[in-house]
């Protein structure tokens, strides 16, 4: 078969789970992937300046522009469920070999739904049967759940500015090891004593008028107290102990079959009197069985890794990606996951609702299915 | 085989040191068409001299479009795409000295280090609903810098000029920028990070990876990489 006709089996497939088929803009603001995820993402983003100088980008997934609408929908006054699917292009600067700067992604995404460890398995089972239709059988599925880490931190009781910190350092490369490594340095006498002043905020005021600093930058005087109250308070509760960093780097390489994952991560709680991480292992355990009976084929292929996704940086619960025979690791044929947090970080708090979505990629399932023949 | 290719800066301090290393190894630099021209040759090495501006040298450099050149370390790192991988620097010049530094306001008294700035940045964006703005003109440096060090909070806002008074006029809350004593940062209200030096860069005899290599272009290394005259005397 080849590339359009892949896409065409591919999108059978995703229709049949309903929906309105969209195909939305290809040009947004280079500011909504980049405030979203960072600069992290800018080497993959094709760039652009418009006639004003603003910087555009075109669409790297149909993910955003079709969050965009969602949300553009519901901010007008509209609620409910709502599914979109679509097989439209997307642009990415390409780093694994053969890779397209442009290419079609099949697939779907769903607003508003219950999320369950049901709806997030029969998603799976829809992008699984959709390489399945166009001839490729994977070779391995990738998953993770972004939900496990935060909550052994809440488990571990810590404080919560140490808390806050490792939790955003999971999702940068080497961040935890960062974290445990790195000692804070204590605050100067004199710019303590702003904290224990009956009015801080007038007190560092004071402070700069006395030593000629001027303010400077979009941060207030509120928030430079709040960020010296922080800091106080990670250097009072010490560093982390000895069980807490034990805990955290054996959570990082936890990597087996998908069905040991959660009896591992129950194991490794146990171990550590982390009885409140239970909740979020019970889901892991539920989406993992639900899984596993609707792709049997799972139980050979699907792993779990704690650390994978946390660099997908929109995703927020499960995330997957199925990998095909002569690819490599980074080319995955399928991906997708659960994203409850996107439309409220893209409204800016004006609307809120569940998402969830996953795609496929034919341009790389034409190549597997060459390399096969 | 065409001739080797070698640039040196067209201005500045930079030109005029450039030319006095290459006096103090033998080897005098005549500009061709006087002050205006922009070609030259070097007394003693048969090559191809243009004069060129620093970021123009080190761009030359990393396509390969030059066998040889001086340039400052700044500039190599930043313009290429794969990191230092890119060029081989062959010999610092000791001239040209500076860091390129990442600096805050120094009103900031809970941020001394890029951890401290990762935490500043994440309690922005979650009452600001924006990131944090780093202003600059090394794109490249700064987002391996801040992914080295685990920092993701922050957008770029690249920086023509006056990089050191972004914060100030509000176009952006932390500057990454080339500084040689600091005093204009502290001019400006802003201090660099306990661990914000990133590079500490000169002016450096720099060859490039991708051009086409010779033994003619290897006798000429040769004669650069001699140390100046005053420390190996030839016998009168």
């Amino acid at each position: 078969m080849k590339h359009d006709a892949l896409v065409a089996v591919a999108r059978a497939v995703v229709e049949t789970a309903g929906g309105t088929p969209v195909d939305p803009d290809y040009v947004l603001p280079a500011d909504i992937p980049l405030e979203l995820s960072g600069e992290a993402v800018r080497a993959r983003l094709c760039v652009f300046q418009d006639y004003r100088g603003a910087e555009m980008a075109m669409r790297p997934d149909l993910t955003l522009p079709v969050a965009q609408r969602e949300a553009a929908r519901r901010e007008a006054g509209e609620d409910g469920a709502k599914t979109y699917t679509y097989a439209a292009r997307a642009f990415r600067i390409p780093v694994a070999p053969d890779d397209q700067l442009e290419f079609t992604q099949v697939g779907l995404e769903r607003f508003g739904h219950e999320a369950s460890a049901e709806a997030d398995a029969e998603l799976f089972a829809l992008i699984h049967r959709a390489v399945e239709a166009c001839g490729v059988a994977p070779s391995g599925v990738i998953m993770g759940d972004l939900a496990i880490f935060p909550a052994f931190i809440d488990a571990l009781g810590l404080p919560g500015v140490t808390a806050d910190l490792l939790k955003r350092a999971f999702r940068q490369e080497g961040g935890v090891r960062a974290v445990l490594d790195a000692a804070s340095r204590p605050l100067e006498p004199e710019v303590a004593a702003v904290l224990s002043a009956a009015d801080p905020v007038a007190a560092l005021a004071d402070l700069l008028s006395e030593r000629n600093i001027p303010m400077a930058g979009g941060r207030s005087l509120g928030e430079i107290v709040e960020g010296l109250k922080a800091r106080c308070a990670a250097i009072e509760a010490g560093g982390l102990s000895q069980a807490a960093r034990e805990v955290l780097l054996a959570l990082r390489e936890v990597d087996c079959p998908l069905a040991e994952a959660a009896g591992t991560l129950s194991a490794l709680a146990d171990a550590h009197g982390l009885g409140a991480a239970a909740v979020s292992i019970a889901a892991l355990k539920a989406r993992a069985d639900a899984i596993l009976t609707r792709v049997p084929a799972a139980a050979q292929t699907a792993r779990f890794r704690t650390g994978f996704g946390r660099r997908f940086t929109y995703y927020d619960g499960f995330v997957f990606e199925i990998l095909a025979p002569g690819l490599e690791l980074t080319q995955p044929v399928a991906a997708g996951g659960r994203y409850d947090g996107l439309l409220t970080g893209l409204s800016g708090g004006k609307v809120s609702a569940t998402g969830i979505g996953g795609v496929v990629r034919p341009d790389r399932m034409v190549r597997v299915r060459r390399a096969g023949a | 085989m065409s001739r080797i290719t070698i640039a040196v800066p067209s201005k500045g301090r930079l030109k005029e040191q450039t030319e006095d290393w290459l006096a103090s190894i033998g080897h005098t630099v005549r500009q061709i068409g006087g002050e205006r021209g922009y070609t030259a040759e070097i007394e003693g090495i048969d090559a191809e001299v243009r004069l060129l501006s620093a970021s123009e040298i080190a761009q030359g450099l990393i396509d390969g479009s030059l066998h040889l050149g001086v340039t400052g370390e700044d500039l190599l790192h930043d313009l290429s795409p794969d990191g230092p991988v890119d060029f081989e620097v062959l010999k610092r010049l000791g001239f040209g000295g500076a860091d390129v530094v990442v600096a805050v306001p120094q009103a900031w008294f809970d941020v001394d280090t890029m951890a401290d700035l990762e935490a500043a940045g994440a309690a922005f964006r979650k009452a600001h609903h924006r990131r944090l703005r780093v202003a600059t003109k090394y794109l490249r440096i700064t987002r391996r810098y801040f992914a080295q060090k685990s920092v993701g909070e922050y957008r770029l806002v690249e920086s023509a000029g006056a990089t050191e008074a972004a914060p100030a006029t509000g176009t952006a809350d932390v500057i990454v920028d080339i500084t040689t004593t600091g005093a204009t940062l502290r001019a400006n209200g802003l201090k660099v990070l306990d661990d914000g030096v990133i590079l500490k860069s000169q002016a450096s005899l720099t060859r490039s990876i991708r051009a086409p290599w010779s033994a003619e272009a290897d006798a000429i290394v040769e004669l650069l990489m001699r140390q100046p005259r005053a420390e190996t005397k030839r016998p009168l």
